[in-house]
């Protein structure tokens, strides 16, 4: 069995990684989607909220497509985790379906409705709902769940509401809003765009005040956390990462206030970026944090090569095409005066 | 009553049998109506008759109304088996969980990706870019149908490894993958989103005709629609027999449950057929029966008296065979009765035509063919949603058959929680439900619009992947899809 160690390890650690991609796209990715929802609620008058809408039309189902990937492939690779977590995250990951759920029909239907106000909130509730779910689910990894020594769930149904767990979905939703912000300044222009500039700018601030609180409070509160931080060489990974943060943050608030069109959602993914980095490190080699293992979870070296065989020969093209996807829509989004021309 | 609305597994089984249910409705019209789409593509790519254009884009009006609500509504099936069936997945996740992974990287991301482009982009691409995408959604659509097919089937007749301490290890991924219901199962449920699709857009097409609006515009998806289906319909029949005779082989609790047959037909005698029955669960008989003599044996064997014989329930402990005989004996009976009578309206209707009955002018005549194409719009559905009945209650007490039973599969939550999302799904399903009937009522009372122009990037000569210069975003922001 000796030869046989490092592949058992490897195999793991490629699928951690893999599963690590398709969170961090989707998070990124459905982060400016459900953003934009959750923006719409403030958005005034009916023009605008179309163009917030119309703005994702074309990509919300790509984008959402992630997580399902995501959930797929969990099950298949780390088939206890995909148990446990969704066992002990019930009620948020409803919640999160639900809202999901709710914005992706109020795309169709308010497409044929006269009356659009109705799915106006679905919309932006449904995002708000989604983005919830998943910040107490995120509160979560923070905190760990209780299992028993099979790794199976062993806590109680409502152990995912802390008010640790509260401000870190808080926090998520700030950051969601600031990239649906830096997106709708990518894609509008006039008075909108300088909305979001200012959406943008106040979500930096807050998003920035929840980081910092987070940062703060994890190696006081857990101390798993805590030797973890502050082990060697991590300590120095742990180190850096504020520091760049701060940095990336104040070169996103200079952008902002240049008025500059491009750069701001290149540093909020780049700081999106920086954080998922860091909550690798701090769950890795975890998969249910904070006992079990990916080794613990991984479904058997077999299955692990078969499934990497296929996904990971797709994994590029299916990137390839998403990208081809935001090159056919890339631009403006322009409002035609004459909508009955090409809206039948 | 009270029992059910206490018992977490009970409520467990509702509510992913209410959500797939549900979920159905909308991705079996999807995935065969993509089928539609690339043929009236490709027709107008190939004549440059424009009405084949404005086929493409009235059509996906409703395909687009349908699609968004099946990836909303299929969004907790993909985490249910972790939430409510966490043994379950535990169990069987090194390989079921495997396709699922595949059917999202193959399947689903094809099919989003690409359907913007479809909806969105006929000004944005050249013509044959389109047409390839529209491809590539149906291609996406009907992949998923293969890998939830392999998976489920996969339970009916679990291959290709061993259950050890009640976890499955895979041995050989071929042989799971190709189990034995997995071709016959994919290609009858291919045939069935097709199938369906089919009637629903042939009755759309008879209410216009009725009507008589647009006669030649809907007298043309009539057709085409009719062209496919005298392959289709006698060839679902063909498999859907075969798929019987594959449950006789191997699950003989659920043939037994779909005949209502309580007492075993031994070797040499000839097995009756049943028409119509009052199954009794507590008695073990039928309390009431209408049986055809000797007919079941020529079903299953071709021959007057079986060589094998047909266990009947009572061959089981009741603990070991399905409790909801039935529910399994009538869908079974009402899928059939359903594709029976498509053929048959097919046949008819190819007659008609034949007879010269079908052109442009003297179409709205057949008052009685139409108003049956009408009726025959929401029949697939039903006929689907049976087999699946058939197919999954029919299964039961097993999860895995013969390996792994339900009551110990799933996740030990409070029944209230369950009993709250349950609610919840179902309000939310039956609101979704009705407003796409209102919608989609909508969209048909609007009708197709008939003087769109061509998409202006038909005329450019050259095909260019990469659109060469800065095109702004023009999509209006109002009634953007069409």
């Amino acid at each position: 069995m000796q030869p046989l160690e490092p592949l058992q390890n490897f195999l793991p650690q490629v699928w951690f990684f893999i599963l690590g991609l398709f969170l961090f796209l989707y998070v990124l990715l459905d982060g400016f989607d459900l953003g934009v929802g959750i923006l719409s609620l403030t958005a005034k008058g009916e023009e605008r909220r179309s163009i917030l809408m119309t703005s994702l039309g074309n990509v919300w189902d790509a984008n959402e497509t992630w997580l399902v990937l995501m959930g797929g492939s969990l099950f298949g690779a780390f088939p206890l985790a995909y148990a446990t977590i969704l066992n002990a995250l019930y009620l948020p990951l409803v919640l999160m379906v639900v809202g999901l759920i709710l914005r992706a029909v109020s795309f169709e239907f308010r497409e044929n409705a006269e009356n659009k106000t109705i799915w106006n909130i679905t919309f932006g509730v449904g995002s708000f709902l989604a983005a919830l779910g998943q910040g107490f689910a995120l509160g979560t990894v923070f905190e760990g769940i209780k299992v028993d020594e099979l790794g199976h769930f062993a806590g109680g149904i409502w152990d995912w509401l802390t008010w640790h767990s509260v401000v870190v979905a808080l926090t998520l939703i700030q950051g969601y809003v600031l990239i649906g912000s830096t997106y709708l300044i990518l894609k509008t222009t006039g008075e909108l765009q300088k909305t979001h500039y200012r959406t943008a700018t106040i979500a930096t601030w807050t998003t920035l005040a929840g980081a910092v609180f987070i940062t703060v409070t994890t190696p006081i509160l857990w101390d798993h956390a805590r030797d973890l931080l502050f082990s060697r060489p991590l300590v120095y990974v742990f180190a850096a990462i504020p520091v760049l943060g701060l940095a990336l943050i104040v070169a996103l608030l200079r952008s902002l206030k240049l008025r500059q069109e491009n750069a701001p959602i290149i540093y909020t993914f780049l700081i999106f970026s920086l954080s998922f980095v860091g909550l690798g490190f701090l769950i890795f080699p975890n998969i249910i944090p904070p006992s079990v293992t990916i080794y613990q979870a991984a479904a058997a070296p077999s299955s692990l090569v078969f499934m990497l065989t296929f996904v990971g020969f797709l994994i590029p093209i299916v990137l390839g095409y998403n990208v081809y996807n935001y090159i056919v829509f890339r631009g403006k989004i322009v409002v035609k005066e004459e909508v009955s021309l090409s809206g039948n | 009553m009270l029992n059910v609305l206490s018992d977490t597994v009970t409520l467990s089984r509702l509510q992913f049998a209410l959500t797939a249910i549900f979920h159905m409705l909308w991705p079996v019209l999807t995935t065969g109506m993509a089928i539609y789409l690339v043929i009236v593509e490709a027709l107008w790519l190939k004549t440059r008759n424009v009405t084949y254009y404005h086929h493409a884009r009235f059509w996906t009006k409703l395909y687009v109304l349908n699609f968004g609500i099946g990836v909303a509504s299929g969004l907790p099936m993909a985490f249910q088996f972790g939430l409510n069936w966490a043994p379950f997945s535990e169990s069987v996740g090194d390989f079921l969980g495997t396709l699922l992974g595949f059917e999202g990287t193959m399947a689903f991301m094809l099919e989003a990706s690409f359907l913007g482009i479809m909806v969105f982009g006929w000004e944005r691409v050249p013509p044959l870019v389109h047409f390839l995408s529209t491809v590539l959604v149906a291609i996406g659509a009907n992949l998923s149908t293969f890998w939830i097919l392999t998976a489920n089937s996969w339970l009916q007749t679990p291959a290709g490894g061993i259950f050890a301490d009640g976890k499955f290890i895979v041995q050989d991924y071929f042989q799971a993958i190709t189990n034995p219901f997995m071709l016959n199962s994919f290609l009858h449920m291919f045939l069935a989103t097709l199938e369906t699709a089919l009637f629903v857009i042939g009755g759309i097409s008879a209410w216009y005709l009725i009507k008589k609006r647009e006669t030649e515009f809907f007298s043309r998806s009539f057709k085409l629609v009719l062209v496919v289906l005298i392959a289709v319909a006698p060839l679902q029949i063909f498999l859907g027999h075969l798929s019987a005779e594959q449950v006789y082989h191997y699950q003989p609790t659920k043939l037994a449950a779909m005949e209502a047959l309580w007492e075993t037909v031994p070797a040499n005698t000839p097995a009756d057929w049943s028409v119509l029955a009052l199954p009794n669960n507590k008695l073990e008989k039928n309390s009431w029966e209408l049986k055809v003599p000797g007919v079941l044996s020529y079903l299953l064997e071709l021959k007057p008296t079986l060589d094998t014989p047909i266990q009947g329930l009572k061959a089981w402990a009741p603990n070991d065979r399905p409790k909801m005989v039935g529910m399994v004996y009538y869908s079974f009976r009402i899928m059939i009765a359903i594709g029976m009578f498509f053929a048959a309206l097919m046949g008819i209707t190819v007659l008609q035509w034949w007879r010269g009955k079908l052109t442009t002018e003297v179409v709205s005549e057949n008052k009685w063919l139409l108003l049956s194409w009408v009726f025959a719009g929401p029949l697939g559905y039903i006929a689907v949603e049976c087999g699946w009945i058939v197919r999954c209650v029919g299964r039961q007490p097993w999860i895995v058959y013969g390996e792994l039973r339900t009551v110990e599969s799933a996740s030990d939550l409070p029944p209230g929680v369950i009993l709250f999302s349950l609610s919840g799904l179902m309000l939310m399903y039956a609101i979704f439900f009705l407003m796409t009937l209102y919608f989609g009522r909508k969209i048909l009372q609007k009708g197709p619009n008939l003087t769109l122009p061509a998409p202006r990037t038909l005329a450019q000569p050259t095909l260019v992947t990469e659109p060469a210069q800065h095109i702004p975003d023009q999509r209006p922001a109002e009634a953007s899809q069409s």
